[in-house]
């Protein structure tokens, strides 16, 4: 007999469901939403605003607490566990690149990616290094010492790109990454995104209202009044 | 630490209007301290100076020795307690008027009896023991007073020459001025003395006997601590002061802890980040408490500072003041970590941020 192959999916969510109030009344923004992901594959997300992209993304990353199914991630279902392996769950599996990339504005590029390290434990000239050489790896060696302030916005995304990267995760989250950049920027961005998800063989979901993602993507799912269904609307871009 | 170090030193103008506070707060009560110490030192640096431990006065008169009045027959049974020292003491307060003309000083005039414990080898010493004159505290000679100036006792007749000058300190804000336990009397009481003084000063190592030696005497006994509060004016000084420090100390953990609170909410969405990157609430918490600890005693250390040089160079003038190196630590470290307990207020704040809020999503 071989070696026993793992096929536990890094991410799957089981009946998910998540309502949020409205009114007088609540509206459903995730309706028993099944969702698997696999090692290496980048699923794109598309939505309207408001239709729960982003809520789908922070029930996926543990962020947030689904009100009903379950998250499983690297294996583990989550739903009852605490706060405290929640968050040491998400520390190992989960990284997310955003839509503004979202650095702290007080660090440089390489500290970025250092914090990162420090949070899970990291110390020593390691992560330094680590973090030198992604930076390097997505062409941005030469700016590792800036403040995202003299960063451009494409600069800014690579740097968010190789933060989550530093997480050495299973799980890679993007939020919209290509939504702040101009159409050349954001097919840079797209295509750099997809490749470091494949290239580190991260289970990926994308949600987009930008068409630049959708073309990298192994699968395109749409999600609307609550419901996951496969394809993508048209989108400009 | 690692993003509130590199925080701290990147944005550190967004600390400068806190730590100014603090620093002022901290010169403040740094300068208060050192006013409180020269009020101390004035009111009864020369009862703390007395080689006694308690004084046994007349019951009811609180400490103070303008209401106390003992005879004699009060110190016998004092003197028979084994290991105990016991010394008759007068204590008033005269203005001497100069016979050469210049300025009359107010006094505390302390009599003491030749073979009393509290009258030191010295100037004290020889002058109770010797013709009648006063030994004065040594801040009057810096004032012009000579030996040999002659100073008449006011309402009471009694001419005598400064004799020297000791380390006497004060008592209830006046110089003091020892004599010998006669004249005092003379000075207090002319001719019909019937051997009265003020207190009964009381060296022992067994002050668990002085209870039995308070009923046989007909006394009240205080330790010596106590007695300060029978200065004139140093309890309301020192309950002032205590109250001011007070009010400082809260008000530099409010406007930390409101500090805090308005940082916190303008970092809500950094926080919550943190807390997507998988940062623990504590971890969060020790970074910014770490961040505003820095800027707390960076700032209380300098306005101590500070504070310390405004004390050092009013020393000497007409303000009362006094440096003292265990109080400007003492009150430094309370308020360094009054305004860090201060900031407490926070944490609940920090720790109900959600990580979702990284994402624009509200839980």
């Amino acid at each position: 007999m071989g070696d026993a192959v793992d096929h536990t999916p890094p991410l799957r969510l089981e009946g998910v469901s998540i309502s949020v109030p409205d009114g007088d009344g609540r509206r459903v923004l995730l309706d028993a939403v099944d969702l698997q992901v696999e090692t290496g594959e980048v699923v794109a997300i598309t939505g309207a605003s408001g239709s729960g992209k982003s809520t789908l993304l922070a029930v996926a990353g543990l962020l947030r607490r689904a009100d009903a199914g379950e998250v499983h991630l690297a294996g583990t279902p989550t739903a009852t566990l605490d706060e405290r392996r929640r968050t040491r769950l998400r520390r190992r599996h989960v990284a997310i690149v955003y839509q503004s990339a979202n650095l702290l504005p007080t660090l440089t590029a390489v500290e970025q990616l250092q914090l990162v390290a420090h949070i899970g434990g990291r110390r020593g000239p390691g992560p330094r290094r680590e973090a030198e050489r992604l930076l390097a790896e997505l062409d941005m060696g030469h700016r590792r010492d800036a403040l995202p302030a003299h960063l451009s916005g494409g600069e800014r995304q690579r740097v968010g790109i190789a933060r989550a990267l530093m997480a050495r995760p299973s799980v890679l989250l993007a939020d919209e990454p290509t939504a702040s950049l101009d159409p050349e920027m954001a097919a840079q961005v797209a295509a750099l995104l997809a490749a470091e998800a494949r290239r580190h063989e991260l289970a990926t979901i994308i949600v987009t209202h930008d068409a630049a993602p959708l073309g990298h993507a192994d699968r395109r799912l749409h999600l609307r009044a609550g419901e996951l269904r496969a394809g993508a609307v048209e989108l400009a871009g | 630490m690692f993003f509130a170090l590199r925080d701290l030193r990147r944005a550190w103008r967004r600390f400068v209007l806190v730590g100014l506070v603090v620093a002022l707060v901290s010169v403040l009560s740094t300068v208060l301290g050192g006013l409180a110490n020269g009020l101390v030192d004035d009111g009864i640096s020369g009862l703390r100076a007395l080689p006694l431990t308690h004084l046994a006065f007349e019951p009811g008169s609180q400490a103070v020795f303008s209401r106390s009045t003992l005879t004699e027959e009060q110190l016998r049974p004092w003197r028979e307690v084994p290991g105990t020292e016991a010394s008759p003491l007068g204590v008033t307060f005269v203005n001497a008027k100069s016979e050469q003309g210049g300025p009359s000083i107010d006094l505390a005039l302390f009599g003491v009896p030749d073979d009393s414990f509290l009258a030191e080898p010295g100037e004290v010493r020889r002058v109770v023991g010797g013709e009648p004159g006063l030994v004065l505290a040594a801040e009057l000679e810096a004032e012009g007073v000579e030996v040999g100036d002659r100073y008449e006792l006011s309402g009471s007749g009694v001419t005598l020459p400064v004799a020297g000058f000791t380390d006497a300190g004060s008592y209830g804000h006046v110089p003091i001025a020892f004599t010998s336990l006669d004249t005092w009397r003379a000075t207090m009481y002319g001719e019909d003395h019937r051997g009265r003084f003020s207190a009964i000063a009381v060296r022992t190592d067994d002050p668990g006997a002085l209870a039995a030696v308070d009923r046989a005497a007909g006394t009240e006994t205080t330790t010596k601590v106590e007695a300060y509060d029978g200065s004139p004016g140093y309890s309301a000084e020192m309950a002032t002061m205590t109250l001011i420090r007070g009010f400082l100390l809260a008000i530099s953990a409010l406007i930390v802890g409101a500090f805090f609170t308005v940082l916190t909410v303008q970092r809500t969405r950094q926080i919550g980040l943190l807390k997507a990157m998988g940062a623990s609430t504590g971890y969060v918490l020790r970074d910014g408490l770490g961040q505003l600890a820095i800027v707390v005693v960076v700032a209380t250390v300098t306005g101590a500072l500070l504070g310390t040089a405004i004390v050092a160079a009013l020393q000497g003038g007409e303000v009362p003041v006094a440096l003292s190196l265990g109080s400007v630590v003492t009150s430094a470290v309370v308020l360094a970590v009054t305004g860090v307990a201060g900031s407490l207020v926070a944490f609940r704040r920090i720790a109900r941020i959600e990580p979702a809020v990284a994402l624009g999503v509200e839980s």
